[in-house]
């Protein structure tokens, strides 16, 4: 493995400042992107479980795609 | 009929439920062509595929659905997840561990050696701490999990690697984030200055 630059450095540090002592997992995102989407539409705040939302999606590509997907949909309904 | 006034799970769970079904079915299936446009991999069986997967998903959970949102944005969230979710598993379904288990065993010289920028005692500590942290606190799946988040591989890629579930990755990197972090922060290290040490 090559030395790691500056750019991989700041990803693996960044992703280890990002990191709190509980976190949503996948699955449990995905149960709140619903609420969450709208409510990021809205322009409403977000508390609680849908906070950690946010947080999860500092870590997690996949979970960022699917919910940036959905967020399309809603807003070609409006 | 308003999907926004409707009466979803009581009309999905009544006897006779082919209109709203079939009026799901459209409102997923158009749904999906929004949330995929532009793709090129993707053409309208793949699409009526993913609607009808996901139409199944959806009745078999209406009992789930809390009201916490409008229904169909529910029933749209779950739509999104099958179509991705199949999308990932077919593109990485012939990937292999072992390059990053092979990378993850090298990963504590790879950051002892890193280039570090405006090099200072700080930014020294932070890696010389972190290199021995990786070295020592975490496993080879560990190690592996990160190389190649770092590689920037998608997770559902490792989750392949790992022949697991996405949640059960999820935990493993988890748990080797929370090692490094706690190794930093028990050597006096904040995490304003993890945070923004190697930040441009």
């Amino acid at each position: 493995m090559t030395p790691l630059n500056k750019a991989q450095l700041a990803g693996l540090t960044g992703m280890i400042a990002a990191t709190r002592d509980e976190e949503l997992n996948c699955t449990e995102c995905a149960s709140l992107a619903a609420e969450f989407i709208e409510r990021q539409i809205a322009g409403l705040p977000m508390d609680g479980a849908l906070a950690k939302v946010e947080q999860h999606l500092q870590i997690c590509p996949e979970c960022t795609e699917e919910l940036q997907a959905l967020k399309r949909i809603l807003e070609s309904e409006k | 009929m308003s999907s926004l006034e409707f009466d979803w799970p009581r009309a999905l769970s009544a006897a006779d439920n082919s209109a709203a079904v079939f009026e799901l079915h459209r409102i997923l299936l158009n749904g999906l062509r929004i949330a995929l446009a532009g793709r090129g991999d993707i053409c309208e069986a793949h699409l009526e595929d993913f609607a009808q997967d996901a139409l199944m998903k959806v009745l078999s959970r209406v009992g789930d659905f809390q009201g916490r949102s409008k229904f169909t944005t529910w029933a749209h969230s779950i739509a999104v997840n099958v179509a991705f979710t199949e999308l990932r598993r077919k593109r990485y379904r012939d990937i292999s561990l072992d390059q990053f288990m092979e990378e993850g065993r090298h990963f504590a010289e790879a950051i002892a050696d890193a280039s570090i920028p405006e090099k200072d005692e700080a930014r020294d500590h932070l890696v010389r701490t972190l290199q021995r942290a990786v070295a020592e606190k975490l496993s080879d799946k560990q190690r592996a999990i990160i190389t190649a988040a770092l590689a920037g591989q998608p997770f559902d890629q490792t989750v392949q690697f790992l022949g697991t579930n996405r949640n059960a990755a999820y935990k493993l990197l988890h748990d080797a984030r929370r090692v490094l972090k706690s190794a930093l922060i028990a050597e006096g290290i904040s995490e304003e200055t993890i945070r923004t040490a190697f930040a441009s």
